[in-house]
């Protein structure tokens, strides 16, 4: 390992960080990273660019790749929390027992009028999974899915199901089928 | 409960899903209802591109890059200082015997670097084809090191993907010493720390390139090529030059030893052009070597001439007997192709010597067919006659395997019966070629 001396390093990474922050900054907003996470996602980055030191060709382009990556990521991650987190509440509140009558009717009146905003496909899929409480390898014997598939139909439907909570209210999304 | 708004700090917080069940419960029951003023808030704190708040503006980013350059800097002194430790690391580990090693790795705290991980990878590197034995206990070692470093330290996805080099390493140690199974099964655990790693791709590449090698050596050239067509992809895709260079260096290899001689030539032509000699000399001088072979095999003297002139001061800088013996054979089979029988012969018969005494007995026999070459076109039946005399007894005391030595008990035949073709020797020199890794070949079936 023909590892640069110190000073030498440090120089080289210092004007690199330097020279590299105008692009790097336009990734991060290009991604919308919101500011006050930009600071774990850049730190993340410039410490492997640190440990792979030696084997990175081209460390500018690597570094703002390697940012877009983590960007990509970040919003993938939080994608994919806030629809677990969805799901999770209803099924809760779907199981709750001791909900009075009213209470439960309300549910699924809200709940029907959300799904009918979905594809059919989701429509029928959450509605097997929320309404008749069916486990993923139920909904998929009786869609028609592979046990293997079900798992990426089922978050797909879960990422419409948020994003019509999250974002456009009630409009009808377009029909995929 | 859920007609009440929730609190913008509760919709930020659920955008994170940040919120206990409960709250999480309150919140989604709410925007179940259809609150459009809810749900138009929360798309703000939620995803991007939705609508929701407008982006961030210049200047916003300011403090994370002041906080992430300070935190950088302290990481920065600390990794050069443990830099610095390393090379008197590793001089302390290796003056102990293997058990011992493995014994300090695992219980002395101040071996447990990256820097130290990366030195003995470089230290497998460099003994690969020199001392395999060796070369496999610095890949053991590299595999316990990184499963000792900190997590706190250097990160879990940053350790994963030095833990896929690591087992690469040591999957390429394994295939150098024919190992096969456990190169295979070192790559599936590779693989499997890659998928748990930082998501590099040139992290990646690297592993594919090593595979591609265990492929090529399995006779899986298909597989191979495949793989290492991936690896010229990221690494155009990331700029990465000498990657490339290396791929398709490898790529000209594995389609000579494939006998595809014109692919091997144009792929090992542009792969040298991308390697810098001084980063990589032993690299660029295989890859120079094996395009001259290929150019000598497809008639392209003169050009073959020109590279190994080229090439003479790299094979001299590198030192190495091994090298100089491969250089001294290029020049036999050189002067054999202009018909300048007499200086091949001399120069065969100088590379066999030093052949003999490294111990080399496959490449002796592979010499030897060269030298029947000459003896053929020049019809000298009896020296024929008794260098397949030597070699079969000198084959059977170095272990060649079982199907190499009744492809030369063929020849020895033919060679008494005065039978030996130019043919013949070039039919036998590819089977041993073909069948030095994989002893399964047979001698007809390999042609």
């Amino acid at each position: 390992m023909t590892y640069l001396q110190q000073p030498e390093l440090q120089d080289s990474l210092n004007q690199l960080l330097l020279a590299s922050r105008p692009r790097l900054e336009r990734v991060l907003r290009h991604f919308e990273i919101p500011p006050e996470d930009a600071e774990d996602i850049l730190q993340d980055a410039q410490l492997t660019l640190l440990y792979k030191w030696e084997q990175i060709r081209s460390p500018e382009s690597w570094l703002v790749g390697t940012l877009k990556k983590k960007c990509i990521m970040y919003w993938r991650k939080r994608r994919s929390s806030l629809c677990d987190a969805v799901d999770t509440a209803i099924l809760d509140l779907v199981a709750t027992p001791v909900a009075p009558d009213q209470e439960k009717a309300e549910l699924s009146f809200d709940l029907n009028r959300v799904l009918g905003n979905l594809s059919a496909r989701c429509r029928s899929l959450l509605k097997l999974r929320y309404g008749l409480g069916y486990g993923p390898s139920e909904v998929a014997e009786q869609m028609g899915y592979r046990l293997s598939s079900i798992r990426k139909v089922t978050n797909r439907c879960l990422a419409a199901l948020t994003r019509q909570l999250v974002a456009v209210g009630f409009h009808r999304e377009p029909q995929d089928d | 409960m859920f007609e009440r708004h929730p609190t913008a700090d509760r919709l930020a917080s659920f955008g994170r899903a940040k919120l206990s069940r409960q709250q999480n419960r309150e919140v989604v029951r709410h925007l179940l209802t259809g609150c459009e003023r809810c749900a138009r808030a929360l798309a703000a704190h939620a995803l991007p591109g939705l609508g929701g708040a407008p982006g961030p503006r210049p200047g916003d980013y300011d403090a994370a890059f002041a906080k992430a350059r300070q935190s950088f800097l302290w990481s920065q002194q600390e990794h050069l200082d443990e830099q610095q430790n390393a090379l008197a690391l590793l001089q302390a580990l290796e003056s102990h015997p293997f058990d011992r090693q493995v014994l300090l790795l695992m219980n002395s705290r101040r071996f447990w670097t990256w820097p130290l991980c990366c030195l003995l990878l470089d230290r497998c590197h460099e003994l690969g084809f020199k001392d395999p034995g060796r070369a496999l206990d610095f890949a053991r070692l590299g595999v316990r090191l990184s499963e000792q470093l900190s997590v706190e330290a250097y990160g879990d996805r940053r350790i994963a993907d030095l833990k896929a080099r690591t087992w690469a390493a040591l999957a390429n140690a394994q295939r150098i010493d024919a190992d096969f199974r456990a190169a295979e099964q070192s790559f599936l655990r590779s693989e499997r720390s890659l998928r748990k790693g930082t998501g590099d791709p040139l992290e990646k590449a690297r592993v594919l390139l090593l595979k591609a090698s265990l492929s090529s050596d399995q006779r899986r050239f298909p597989e191979a090529i495949k793989l290492l067509d991936r690896v010229l992809v990221i690494a155009r895709r990331n700029g990465d030059e000498p990657l490339v260079g290396k791929a398709l260096i490898k790529k000209g290899i594995v389609y000579g030893i494939s006998g595809r001689t014109d692919e091997a030539i144009d792929c090992l032509r542009l792969g040298v052009r991308g390697v810098d000699p001084k980063s990589e000399p032993r690299l660029v001088v295989a890859a120079r070597h094996n395009l001259i072979v290929y150019l000598i095999e497809g008639g392209q003297l003169q050009e073959a001439v020109t590279l190994l002139d080229a090439t003479r001061p790299l094979y001299e800088e590198m030192g190495d007997r091994m090298n100089l013996i491969r250089l001294q054979w290029l020049e036999g089979k050189i002067a054999q192709s202009r018909g300048r029988l007499s200086d091949a012969e001399a120069l065969f018969r100088s590379v066999g010597a030093a052949l003999a005494e490294q111990g080399l007995g496959y490449d002796a026999a592979l010499l030897a067919l060269d030298l029947a070459g000459v003896y053929a076109r020049q019809g000298r039946t009896e020296e024929m006659r008794a260098l397949a005399a030597e070699m079969l007894p000198s084959f059977q005391a170095r272990q060649v395997h079982r199907e190499a030595l009744a492809a030369l008990i063929v020849f020895q035949k033919a060679a008494q019966m005065d039978r030996v073709t130019l043919g013949l020797v070039q039919e036998l020199s590819d089977y041993l070629r073909q069948c030095r890794k994989n002893p399964g070949v047979r001698f007809r079936d390999s042609i």
